[in-house]
């Protein structure tokens, strides 16, 4: 064999050496080290508990001030609700749109047969003298715990909580899950420790919005009935992405038990992917929509994209005009 | 008067393809196909290096319909779409229809032929050297385009389907290249009978209903690829809707099958076949 044959052959094999051993490597360790690799999520993660059954996130600035926000915003403005919306301003000082610049949120696993445990993070600008007045005049219980300023209030079922967790950083769940987010950012035990659920994140940057779980824990946290729970498909994780802006586009990927059952998923989202998009010929207005439908998802994933185009909203809009009173135009 | 050196034993087709194998490798892998080759399977890389740029400034390298494309993703529909659909017939067509019709074009073939070897052995050796050469340059750019496009925090979790993917292509690779290698010793105007068979049969066969399908290589390959096959055309569309995937082992039977067979009739082809040289 020539010289310049043996250098070839022995480069090729050096590669396919070195990337099945750090492929190897990685398997065995759950990932690579985090020196190699950025941390994804937000920052804010450091507040949820290592053992969340899901967790979401929305940019809410970016929601905000994406075109589908201020179309929606237009039709909401002729909506009663939107009084509740001030009313709510006036008491708290906060606007969600101005003063809130991301949510977290968090399901964190029941304690015995109650459903899970709810936790949301705003990252904003709050005025805490008020909210805690609020609090108080409401029959809110203010403590203090590992240093943090908790306001309690007991309903009829459950404590809910509210609690200050760091400038610009305000937990409110029930009175477990706050306390769970201060021990889980003391103690450095987090869910960024939690290689699963990191994982699917690390997936997702770049979303607005998005939301990743455990399916089958979610299923029994939030009180699914038995029946629908057996004849959900054996799903073990999921993640749903989007992202706002004319439009709504997004992701839904679900990991499937095993690689079988993930196969007879896709094959079936697969023939009904295909049948919609046959179909689609009569309904011109959805045809941009069902174009937009995309499986993917490989060995236990299956993954459904979509995209719901502005032009879409447009014929909604229409739509709800059309069928609004006369004097109510 | 002196006597005849003794002749030496006729060697063993194992012995025989070895020796053929040694000298067509160096050869096969330093000749201008390789260079198309290189173009082919350096596109892929390319792109992975340009999606790993642009992630790395921290913008969305891909987009659909607005929605930032993974890593892992692309990863999936560069397999599909370039090697499965692509890179692998395009170098099993290449390769295997030239390794008797080189020989007959550049009319060498009687230097081959007049040593004391079996003649299947020299397209054994042939189609060997084919596959150790293809490997090696398809397989590393596989893996760098993984360690390129797969972000390290999900290499754990995709490892296993890069792994399938190696196999596959090898594979598919060894398959198409014993189907075209008959193809080759068989035919007189292979590349044009295989380019049909790899771009034209394959295709409508996929997307026909019925058992048309089981008589192709693509849709026993396919049936083993561990991502999801993307619609990106209509044809695909089609494809997918009357998709029926074999299972592992049945396709693993009929990829072996169709190895043994086209390799055992692409011999038997060369033993019994006269090649007439053009002058």
């Amino acid at each position: 064999m020539a010289a310049k044959t043996r250098y070839f052959v022995l480069t090729a094999a050096g590669i396919l050496t070195a990337g099945l051993t750090t492929g190897l490597v990685a398997s065995y360790m759950g990932g690579l080290p985090v020196a190699l690799s950025r941390q994804a999520g937000p920052e804010d993660l450091a507040f949820v508990p290592p053992d969340a059954i899901a967790v979401g996130y929305a940019n809410v600035q970016e929601v905000m001030a994406s075109e589908l926000r201020q179309r929606l915003r237009r039709l909401q403005d002729a909506n009663p609700d939107s009084q509740e919306r001030h009313d709510f301003e006036e008491k708290t000082g906060v606007n969600v749109e101005r003063d809130i610049d991301a949510v977290v949120g968090a399901l964190l696993p029941a304690s015995g047969d109650k459903e899970g445990n709810p936790l949301v993070l705003a990252r904003g600008r709050f005025d805490q003298v008020r909210i805690e007045g609020l609090a108080r005049d409401h029959g809110g219980d203010v403590s203090d715990y590992e240093g943090v300023r908790v306001i309690a209030h007991t309903g009829d079922e459950k404590t809910m909580a509210l609690g200050f967790l760091a400038p610009g950083i305000v937990a409110v769940g029930s009175i477990e899950s706050v306390k769970g987010a201060i021990d889980a950012k003391r103690s450095g035990r987090n869910v960024m420790s939690n290689t699963e659920i990191m994982r699917l994140v690390g997936e997702l940057d770049g979303n607005n919005a998005w939301a990743v779980g455990r399916f089958d824990a979610m299923a029994s946290s939030t009180g699914l009935p038995g029946e629908l729970q057996q004849r959900m498909p054996t799903l073990s994780w999921f993640s749903a992405a989007g992202h706002l802006n004319g439009g709504i586009s997004g992701t839904f990927k679900a990991e499937a038990k095993d690689d079988e059952a993930a196969k007879n998923l896709r094959d079936m989202m697969r023939g009904v992917v295909a049948m919609v998009r046959l179909q689609s010929d009569s309904k011109p207005e959805m045809r941009a929509f069902v174009d937009s439908l995309q499986l993917g998802g490989e060995g236990k994933t299956v993954a459904v994209g979509f995209s719901v185009p502005a032009e879409m909203f447009d014929a909604l809009e229409k739509m709800h005009e059309a069928r609004r009173p006369a004097e109510e135009r | 008067m002196t006597e005849p050196a003794a002749r030496p034993a006729p060697l063993s087709t194992a012995a025989a393809a070895r020796r053929v194998f040694d000298l067509s490798f160096g050869e096969m892998l330093w000749s201008r196909r390789t260079i198309f080759m290189a173009l082919v399977v350096g596109g892929p890389v390319l792109l992975a290096i340009i999606f790993r740029v642009v992630e790395a400034f921290g913008a969305p390298a891909l987009r659909v319909n607005g929605a930032r494309v993974g890593g892992g993703s692309v990863f999936g529909v560069m397999i599909w779409m370039l090697y499965i659909r692509f890179i692998v017939p395009v170098l099993g067509l290449f390769y295997g229809t030239a390794l008797m019709a080189d020989e007959v074009e550049d009319k060498t073939l009687t230097y081959l032929f007049t040593r004391p070897i079996p003649r299947g052995a020299v397209l054994l050796g042939k189609y060997l050297a084919y596959l150790a050469c293809t490997s090696l340059v398809v397989l590393p750019s596989v893996m760098l385009t993984y360690f390129l496009t797969v972000p390290f925090t999900q290499v754990a979790g995709t490892f296993r389907s890069l792994v399938l993917d190696l196999a596959l292509l090898g594979t598919g690779l060894a398959v198409y290249g014993a189907v075209f290698a008959f193809v080759g010793a068989r035919l007189k105007r292979p590349l044009v009978s295989g380019l049909v068979f790899a771009f034209g049969w394959e295709q409508l066969a996929l997307a026909l209903p019925g058992y048309l399908r089981q008589f192709t290589v693509a849709h026993h390959l396919q049936s083993l690829v561990p991502h999801t096959m993307p619609a990106d055309s209509t044809l695909s569309v089609i494809q997918g809707l009357f998709r029926q995937t074999t299972s592992v082992a049945g396709a693993l039977t009929a990829l072996g099958l169709m190895l043994a067979v086209f390799l055992w009739l692409a011999m038997r082809t060369v033993t019994r076949r006269e090649y007439v040289l053009e002058q």
